[in-house]
């Protein structure tokens, strides 16, 4: 436990920010889950907008770099009515100097009510929940290698609609689970959501120490770790590992770890394939397997936007409550954490 | 001057002295000991269930003050300092401007000398501006004070380098200390293990503090330097000391307090006050601490006091300054492991005074007859809350702040004199 389940939570057990799954409950998952198929719907109609966030203030805050993750988040927003403010922060006050809380705090005194955040610090997207801005609807986009719950959980929502119930899969994640925060909350939604057989498959250099106190078991060999699967899960290889030194080589890391369409024989017949973008081609994938029948890939990117509208429209709405409750009577509240 | 403390359990190890007495100091020196019905003093005190034992030396503390005075300046940190019972106080080199000179030096001495509360011990750097190129003039630093030469935490890669260093402290007897933990294995911000796993904070293996034990304490058999180990964080960095000690090695080590009393586990939730350098490990490694204090393998406690202003820890965790402020918690932490049955008092004051004395003053400080009276009075039943009005250190990284506490220090006398009262 990161102890942040509380923090996520109003004291009606309301979703009031997003930062991880760990801690959440099942039924909190599968209403994240239940309220994103709505949302699927909304994106085949001709009028693609609905008001839920109707004159709510939504503030993307990309403390690193993404195209992909932006994009939906904007999008997702656009789409429940919000006015959205993305901020490139990479260009913006931090790097003239302006600490993260003054950055923070001056967007909260423009009456935001949500912040969309990627940073690369572990536990950044905690931290401004819990000590920064507690008022404001967190949604963690992204920090360091610890969580990105939307693509964790818009993963488990392309599961639930393509192969259904979690308690009789095998799932198998494969490759750099060191890095990968996107392994670590697929772990997290999956072990909640019931599933009882996840293998991470990797080399030992790209194997984070003790991963099996999470419920997992590790494997060297990706023909016995796929084995009767009935999803792969690939995980992108940032090119700069090789330089390292936690790879010899592209080659002998495909060689090893790719998934070709021989090697996915050796899952179920019918599993699918899930990659969270974007992929590369050749280094852990072929392209046969991404483009093929099995492939999930361009699935994800449309749950996308309709996970991250779940999770946006919820966590307005706890966070919304809670404001209100503390409007109507303050002793009523616990006290929130003190920087 | 003459001050008489009544009914205090003394204590002293070094002298297997463990009895409930009165003891008269006068003129800076201990005058009496025993039954001392009858005889009076300026300044009488009545120490029933308090304990009394000589004054504590601290191996390893960082004091701020010179350019980083927002963290804590040499007053305010001696001050808390002496409020944890400590009167002697061996300073980190990796002071800004660095303790590679005899300026720095004197100027560092001077601050403490003129607030009073705690004299100072420095441990100066071994090499200069602690780069790991080029020697520090030890000999001359000796000189002007100096007992010992670190390079605090940073590495000296350089092999050459570090023999050199080695055989330069050895030509003068000078006693190395060693903050052993390999800085490219060490780079994470926590114990590698499931709870860093979790959080995806950058972990650091128990192999970065025993590779560079192991490291050094070739360099100190080659050699024949004295060496010092300062905070030990685990189980098989404890091991390698008492495999050491076992081939009859001139080598000695501590534990920080914060590593006998918190484990990895304390920073879940991204608690930056428990980020610390080098990191707190699992519970087996305190565990194998604690025996290491009880056994001797280990021979002192120190308190790695490292104050710091609030910003420095409210960041994403990561982004936050390593280090916790102890000395207001030191003696309540003492007493939680007394009260646990993980230790004594007298094992404690082993630790924090005969030991640490020895090994940074060469001499035992001691409860005996016309000794230099330097003396702890602690009220170990003493119920208190660490917070902004009752700590001393200007360090708002206080791990237990709002806390309620059990025991305190009454009483600090230096040199005969009070140097801190409750």
């Amino acid at each position: 436990m990161t102890n942040s389940g509380n923090l996520q939570l109003t004291e009606n057990g309301e979703l009031r920010h997003f930062l991880t799954p760990e801690g959440l409950d099942r039924l909190m998952l599968e209403r994240i889950l239940d309220t994103a198929d709505s949302f699927v719907v909304i994106g085949n109609q001709e009028v693609k907008k609905v008001p839920l966030l109707r004159g709510r203030t939504v503030v993307n805050l990309f403390f690193e770099n993404s195209t992909r993750t932006r994009s939906t988040f904007e999008l997702a927003a656009k789409r429940l009515s919000a006015d959205v403010l993305t901020l490139d922060i990479k260009t913006s006050a931090t790097s003239k100097g302006e600490s993260l809380l003054d950055t923070l705090q001056n967007l909260r005194a423009m009456h935001s009510d949500m912040f969309v955040v990627r940073h690369s610090d572990s536990g950044a997207a905690h931290f401004i929940a819990s000590q920064v801005t507690p008022d404001v609807a967190i949604i963690n986009a992204g920090d360091g290698r610890h969580a990105h719950p939307t693509q964790a959980m818009l993963d488990m929502l392309t599961i639930r609609r393509h192969k259904g119930k979690f308690e009789s899969l095998s799932v198998a994640i494969v490759g750099d689970i060191l890095h990968s925060r996107v392994a670590r909350d697929q772990v997290h939604a999956l072990k909640i959501l019931g599933c009882s057989d996840i293998r991470l498959v990797g080399p030992n250099t790209l194997m984070p120490q003790a991963i099996t106190s999470m419920g997992v078991t590790t494997h060297k060999n990706m023909d016995s770790g796929i084995d009767g699967v009935d999803v792969v899960i690939m995980l992108r290889l940032q090119t700069e590992r090789m330089d390292s030194a936690f790879l010899p080589s592209a080659g002998e890391y495909f060689r090893l770890y790719g998934l070709t369409t021989e090697r996915l024989a050796q899952a179920k017949p019918d599993a699918i394939v899930m990659h969270p973008g974007p992929i590369n081609r050749g280094i852990e994938i072929e392209s046969a397997v991404a483009d093929g029948p099995q492939s999930m890939i361009l699935h994800q990117v449309g749950y996308g936007i309709a996970l991250r509208m779940a999770v946006m429209s919820m966590a307005m709405s706890g966070q919304m409550q809670q404001r209100h409750a503390k409007a109507v009577n303050p002793l009523s509240l616990k006290r929130e954490p003190q920087p | 001057m003459s001050i008489l403390i009544r009914g205090a359990r003394l204590i002293d190890p070094g002298k297997q002295l463990d009895q409930v007495t009165d003891l008269h100091i006068k003129d800076h020196y201990i005058e009496a000991i025993g039954d001392l019905t009858g005889v009076n003093a300026d300044t009488e005190i009545d120490a029933k269930g308090m304990i009394l034992s000589p004054s504590f030396i601290d191996l390893h503390t960082c004091l701020r003050d010179l350019n980083q005075i927002q963290k804590g300046t040499i007053a305010s940190e001696t001050r808390a300092a002496a409020s944890a019972g400590f009167t002697h106080l061996c300073t980190s080199p990796d002071t800004q401007p660095c303790s590679d000179a005899g300026s720095v030096i004197n100027m560092v001495k001077n601050k403490a000398a003129a607030a009073g509360f705690c004299d100072l011990l420095p441990v100066a750097a071994l090499t200069k501006d602690l780069k790991g190129a080029q020697l520090s003039n030890m000999e001359s630093l000796s000189g002007a004070g100096c007992i010992g030469f670190s390079n605090a935490s940073y590495d000296i890669s350089n092999n050459t380098v570090l023999l050199r260093c080695y055989e330069y402290a050895a030509t003068f007897g000078l006693k190395v200390f060693v903050q052993a933990q390999d800085q490219q294995l060490g780079s994470g911000q926590m114990h590698a293990g499931p709870t860093a796993t979790r959080m995806g904070l950058d972990g650091i293996p128990v192999i970065a503090e025993t590779l560079a034990i192991s490291r050094h304490l070739q360099f100190m058999q080659h050699t024949g330097v004295s060496g010092h180990f300062n905070q030990l964080t685990s189980a098989a960095g404890v091991a390698l000391i008492r495999e050491a000690k076992a081939q009859g090695m001139k080598v000695t080590a501590d534990v920080g307090i914060a590593h006998l009393c918190f484990t990895d586990t304390a920073v879940q939730g991204y608690h930056s006050q428990y980020h610390v350098q080098p990191p707190l490990r699992e519970e087996s490694d305190r565990k194998a601490l604690l025996v290491g204090i009880v056994d001797g393998t280990l021979d002192a406690i120190c308190s790695a006091h490292q104050p710091h202003e609030s910003a420095a820890k409210c960041a994403p965790f990561a982004a936050t300054a390593s280090g916790m402020a102890t000395y207001d918690m030191l003696v309540p932490l003492i007493q939680k492991l007394v009260d646990a049955g993980d230790l004594t008092w007298a094992l404690a004051i082993q630790a924090l005074s005969c030991n640490s004395a020895t090994i940074a003053l060469r001499k035992m400080t001691s409860l005996t007859l016309g000794e230099e009276a330097n003396l702890t009075l602690i009220d170990p039943n003493y119920h208190w809350t660490l917070n902004s009005s009752s700590q001393l250190s200007h360090g708002t990284n206080q791990a237990l702040a709002n806390q309620q506490l059990k025991a305190r220090v009454k009483l600090t006398i230096k040199a005969g004199h009070i140097s801190y009262k409750v």
